[in-house]
């Protein structure tokens, strides 16, 4: 009657709730993964561990 | 005005009666039009804008009733999922707000090497702003703290309940009666001594003599491995 990724994915409330909590696991973490090489993307020099390798000779 | 409501009530009734083989009438010509293409309504001279419209090309073809189930549930669930991190990352952000920040942190702990303080020695180190006295304590020392009877003391502790190791004894070195730095090695008792007004410590910071009304205070600490103290 219905596509078998309905059956495996909503059929019931709970398997239904399931999907939702995981995939917003998921989607936070890639999210937040993204979004953090956005921001190094755009600090690219300005960061301290991208100037560390100039100033970690000197203290040694 | 209530007769009057009364009375056109009943008279829309007995005009609605007659009609009533009309209305079956137009139930049963709408249920054939699902079927039929055209549709001819039973009143005579309608005009254009009343006439009901073709939808058949919208039906559904399949026979299946739900084959739009899962786009419309996935677009529900997406939507839960984004407002469930959404709603996980407010709540985290804001209790991460209200947590203490790198730099406090960074000084709430104090390492020591122990293996720097010879036997019998005092280091005064500096601890969330506060002085910490830490001795390196001789078995006499240690032995000369168990043997005090503990009845008798104003703030009475046993010696086991303020060292970890008996050999080393931490405690903050502030005094507990106006708050002074009192003096190692120092006092009637060989244990500190507060100049300000007298207050008499023995080996293991205990108060024994003087005005101050507690032992000295014993911070947290923990030795995580031998030969290191982590305050804090």
């Amino acid at each position: 009657m219905a596509s078998p990724l309905y059956n495996a994915l909503f059929r019931r409330n709970f398997q239904m709730l399931g999907v939702v909590f995981v995939s917003a696991f998921a989607f936070e973490m890639t999210y937040d993964v993204g979004m953090n090489k956005v921001w190094d993307n755009i600090n690219k020099g300005r960061q301290w561990k991208d100037i560390r390798q100039k100033y970690a000779e000197a203290e040694e | 005005m209530a007769p009057l409501t009364i009375a056109s009530r009943a008279l829309a009734r007995g005009v609605a009666r007659p009609t009533c083989s009309l209305n079956a009438a137009r139930a049963l010509s709408t249920s054939a039009q699902l079927q039929d293409a055209g549709y001819s309504s039973p009143f005579k001279g309608e005009s254009k804008t009343t006439k009901i419209p073709d939808f058949s090309h919208y039906f559904n073809k399949g026979g299946s009733a739900n084959t739009n189930l899962l786009f419309s549930y996935f677009m529900v669930g997406t939507m839960g999922a984004i407002t469930a991190a959404g709603a996980k990352s407010t709540v985290q952000e804001f209790l991460k707000n209200m947590s203490a920040s790198a730099d406090v942190l960074a000084m709430a702990k104090v390492e020591v090497d122990l293996q720097a303080i010879p036997e019998g020695k005092n280091v005064i180190i500096k601890w969330r702003g506060k002085p910490v006295f830490i001795r390196h304590r001789t078995q006499e020392e240690i032995d000369r703290a168990n043997k005090v009877n503990v009845a008798s003391l104003r703030d009475p502790q046993a010696d086991e309940d303020r060292v970890q190791k008996p050999e080393w004894l931490v405690m903050l070195g502030v005094c507990t009666h106006l708050g002074c730095v009192p003096i190692g090695e120092a006092g009637d008792y060989g244990g500190w001594f507060c100049p300000c007004h007298g207050s008499h410590y023995d080996i293991s910071g205990r108060i024994m003599k003087g005005p101050a009304p507690l032992n000295l205070e014993i911070p947290a600490y923990d030795f995580p491995e031998e030969d290191k103290l982590i305050i804090g």
